[in-house]
């Protein structure tokens, strides 16, 4: 019997007995609308964690001074290291080969005023390097010039965050705000940036919305020290014009700093690529995991098939005994069931598709948490759905084939 | 000759023990005869009948249908042969309910691999040759206990087969339609049609131009019945 024909008698069974065929398949149709929908959230992690990273540039590597306290500070003082300083990003700068560009930076955490409103934040002094190293663009305005750095002048670029909480929604450029004890002129905002929230190897996690940028000169000229020890600039971040020697550069960059700060360990080097990769390893994992579970409950679905086509064929035992006595073969009733086990998993992989999709979907618009629908997902589900299909409906269409005409022809 | 039985025994298991159902059996038949297997339940004529149709095989003894030796065949080339050369036809019409008459007509013909215009011609031909051509539509549990078994006569026929097996075909029948089956079976007849049918009633054998009698096994009388009056036919009442 050819292949069509089995299908549309598949098809005929299936459609008289509407609601169990459809109570048969609601596990499959769960099972591959969780593995859709789980992946999917990982998926999302994934992207969201990945974002994190190249919001600190992948080709970059970043050199912090380390947390200390006043005691360990005045601990390396004595033993003759300055902490970061110009000339370390001077000596990498020339020593290091591939380097496109070396942009240091201070910060500290101050209060940012405009009349009677007041916002947490971080000033941040930077130099015109920075724009070379970070994909910085902002919404209003200008980003910090190298003629506003020369001169020092007393210029602030506000982060989305400061600029929503001093200004509204009203334009800050052009208007004047007080970080610490110093006014600044706004001369530009910074576009909303993807949260970063979780701690990044020495990088304390922060909100980058909430930065305020300045000249890095005038932030050493009008902003006070923290205390006397404190080091000249707080981090380097050096951008290589290829990213495949990011750890043999990190290991120069190393030593480079180690012979200026005279060994004292003070500082510590991040390559974000590197956090980046290691972060979509575990992610990795995590989403197998995740994609594990709903597999099991696809499963779970295969055993709900194999029961109702094992009760089915006890109710058709007289149908298959009729079918052999007028010349179905062994093959022909084994073909029958497995096409019916086969149509039902697939019709369940569909609707459980569609289902995954609109899941994935409404799980974003309803929560905030970001999924992302990938294709090999879906594939991974659909197929996995039929391959469940075919496996757990074997054994009863082998057990129909193999029962005996004459005794099932007489069953009742 | 169409069936060639030497020697036939068949013993069944029933748990421990052995049960001879049927011993002994020689029996032969020709194309175009019409043969009535008689005895009581129990004694072993649907053992037979079984064995005849190839549903199932026997302990000892040959068994040459159409001069091919049953007996060596697998369980594929016995489906074949049921298929296309052995059309069954039985008391409770075993037709399959959520099917219309036409496709359970249909059926053995899709087991044989008939192209799909060819098998919707030939079953209507058949359901028209049983008196049924404008019922191919209805499904078994719309037609009358007469219709139905007039559905199964035409599935047996389509494949155009060597020979009819019925067994005990009148017997959910009221008497007016148990001699309209007897009718057709007499016709196919004598069209050349070689018929088998199993029965526990006299009057019913009495159609035949052959009666075989068994009990306990053995086939106990072999007779040629020249009278064969379906007029006579009295059956239940």
């Amino acid at each position: 019997m050819q292949l069509g024909e089995n299908i549309s008698i598949a098809f005929l069974g299936l459609i008289d007995h509407k609601f169990r065929s459809f109570l048969t398949i609601l596990g499959i149709i769960f099972g591959t609308a969780s593995v859709i929908a789980m992946v999917a959230i990982g998926e999302g992690a994934k992207k969201q964690a990945i974002a994190k990273y190249q919001d600190l540039g992948v080709s970059n590597i970043i050199v912090r001074d380390k947390d200390l306290t006043d005691n360990e500070l005045e601990e390396v003082r004595m033993k003759f290291s300055k902490g970061l300083s110009f000339a370390d990003a001077k000596a990498i700068r020339e020593i290091l080969p591939g380097v496109i560009s070396v942009a240091p930076q201070s910060e500290i955490k101050l209060d940012a005023k405009s009349g009677d409103r007041s916002s947490k934040s971080t000033v941040i002094g930077i130099t015109p390097e920075i724009l070379e190293v970070l994909n910085y663009t902002t919404e209003k305005g200008a980003f910090i010039t190298t003629d506003q750095y020369d001169r020092q002048l007393k210029v602030a670029v506000l982060g989305a965050t400061v600029a929503r909480e001093l200004f509204s929604y009203e334009n800050p450029v052009g208007r004047s705000v007080k970080l610490g004890d110093q006014w600044f002129e706004v001369v530009g905002t910074m576009e909303t940036k993807a949260l970063f929230t979780e701690t990044v190897g020495e990088l304390a996690s922060r909100d980058l919305n909430n930065d305020v940028y300045i000249p890095l000169s005038t932030f050493n000229k009008r902003i006070p020290k923290e205390n006397q020890y404190a080091s000249e600039i707080n981090q380097l971040t050096v951008k290589l014009r290829n990213s495949d020697e990011l750890i043999e550069s990190a290991a120069v960059i190393r030593n480079i700093i180690d012979r200026h700060h005279f060994n004292n360990d003070d500082f510590s080097i991040i390559v974000p690529f590197e956090l980046m990769k290691q972060e979509e390893k575990e992610s990795r994992i995590y989403n197998f995991l995740l994609a594990s579970i709903a597999a099991i409950s696809l499963i779970v679905g295969g055993i709900g098939i194999m029961n109702i086509m094992l009760a089915s064929i006890l109710e058709r035992t007289r149908e298959i005994g009729i079918r052999r006595a007028i010349g179905g073969r062994k093959a022909d009733i084994l073909g029958q069931f497995l096409t019916e086990a086969v149509v039902l998993s697939i019709s369940g992989g569909i609707i459980g598709v569609f289902l995954g999709v609109f899941l994935s979907v409404g799980i974003t618009w309803i929560t905030d948490i970001e999924t992302s629908l990938t294709l090999y997902s879906i594939i991974i589900a659909f197929s996995f759905s039929v391959m469940v299909g075919i496996t757990f409906g074997y054994l009863p269409a082998k057990r129909a084939a193999n029962l005996k005409p004459i005794e099932s022809i007489r069953h009742e | 000759m169409l069936i060639d039985i030497q020697n036939l025994k068949k013993d069944y298991l029933m748990g421990e023990f052995s049960v001879t159902a049927l011993s002994e059996i020689n029996l032969q038949i020709n194309k175009n005869e019409f043969v009535a297997i008689m005895g009581p339940s129990g004694s072993g004529k649907s053992t037979l009948m079984n064995i005849l149709g190839c549903l199932d095989t026997p302990t000892e003894g040959t068994y040459l249908f159409d001069n091919m030796d049953i007996t060596q065949l697998d369980d594929d080339a016995l489906s074949a042969i049921r298929n296309k050369h052995i059309g069954f036809i039985f008391q409770s019409f075993n037709l399959l309910p959520r099917m219309t008459a036409l496709q359970n007509v249909e059926l053995p013909l899709m087991y044989a691999g008939v192209e799909k215009d060819e098998r919707l011609k030939m079953a209507k031909a058949s359901l028209e040759k049983v008196g049924l051509g404008d019922r191919w539509r209805h499904k078994p549990s719309e037609l009358s206990g007469g219709q139905r078994q007039r559905v199964a006569i035409a599935r047996a026929l389509v494949t155009k087969p060597g020979i009819i097996l019925a067994d005990e075909p009148t017997g959910a029948l009221d008497s007016k339609s148990g001699i309209e089956i007897m009718e057709i079976f007499t016709q196919l007849y004598e069209e050349g049609h070689t018929v088998l049918i199993i029965t526990h009633e006299r009057d019913v054998a009495a159609c035949a131009n052959r009666i075989l009698e068994i009990r306990d096994g053995m086939i106990t009388n072999d007779t040629t019945n020249i009278n064969t009056k379906i007029g006579e036919l009295s059956l239940a009442n």
